[in-house]
């Protein structure tokens, strides 16, 4: 530790980077929430082939009435972790702001395909896929977190796919999109907050 | 041309905890205790230095019925830090 009456100009700037490195370095996102979605959906997307291909029931988009179960959760599971945390980052604001975002333009754009009865037609995957990459990809850049980027780009990829594939089968394309764009990015997010919170308990 | 650095600023612990905030957008009293390394006694006045000048911005409050001080850096705080690290320039060029 330098002493205060020999903290020159040089010492100042050091201790400066050092301090904006310090915060640079506060990670906040655990990677839960990308789970919870990415297995919900992944689930709900195989569920509902299943019901519908395998089982013909006829009410097979029920099994995403879980989603309003998981979102519930997440509301409350939010509030708890923002309670815990001991710091605020404009990058946490950010990055919460563009999943209201993503949010709101996904249930108004449901209503309104809806409305027209075009949930049942091809279009609602590719612009599921193309949706599901906008956050992810701006939260990948925010974050400085590449898998997030490379899921995206997967997503839109994906998106494109599913013009050439039958309509039956292009719900699975959500479950592809799960696995790489919040599933793998969400475990490598975990990993890295409980790498950074083990380090800066060292 | 040196240009006098601000005695509110150049002193070790004060400038570590405006460094720190700059950054963020606020953060607990434990929070800059672990990352400056500080007592909490040398800290807790230091911050009040910084309170004083209009630095920074020190809220108490209560979270699970236990007190719990936030601090954020003011808009003045922000420009201290910006001419600091300007006059810092000039010295450091010398």
């Amino acid at each position: 530790m330098i002493q205060e009456e020999n903290f020159n100009e040089k010492d100042s700037l050091a201790l400066i980077e050092s301090m904006i490195k310090k915060a640079k370095n506060q990670f906040s996102e655990n990677g839960d929430s990308y789970l919870l979605w990415g297995w919900l959906v992944f689930f709900c997307s195989l569920a509902q082939f299943v019901l519908l291909h395998i089982m013909h029931y006829e009410k097979h988009y029920l099994v995403w009435m879980l989603t309003w179960v998981a979102a519930i959760y997440q509301i409350f599971d939010l509030r708890k972790r923002k309670n815990k945390l001991k710091v605020k980052t404009y990058t946490d604001d950010i990055v919460g702001y563009v999943w209201i975002a993503f949010f709101i333009s996904f249930v108004l754009i449901g209503f309104t395909l809806g409305s027209y009865k075009l949930l049942n037609s091809g279009i609602w995957y590719a612009i599921v896929l193309v949706l599901y990459g906008i956050p992810t990809f701006l939260s990948g850049i925010i974050l400085k977190f590449p898998p997030l980027v490379l899921g995206s780009i997967c997503c839109w990829i994906l998106s494109i796919i599913s013009r050439y594939i039958p309509y039956d089968f292009q719900v699975l394309l959500l479950s592809i999109a799960m696995i790489v764009a919040w599933i793998i990015p969400g475990y490598k997010l975990r990993a890295r907050y409980k790498s950074s919170n083990k380090s800066s308990l060292a | 041309m040196f240009k006098e650095l601000d005695p509110i600023l150049h002193s070790q612990l004060r400038l570590a905890v405006i460094s720190l905030l700059i950054s963020l957008k606020e953060a607990e009293f434990t929070y800059i205790k672990e990352k400056t390394n500080a007592t909490a006694g040398n800290l807790s006045v230091q911050i009040n230095k910084l309170k004083d000048a209009g630095y920074i911005d020190v809220l108490k409050q209560f979270k699970d019925n236990y007190p719990q001080t936030v601090c954020k850096i003011t808009p003045e705080g922000i420009s201290a830090f910006e001419e600091y690290v300007k006059n810092l320039q000039t010295y450091l060029n010398k």
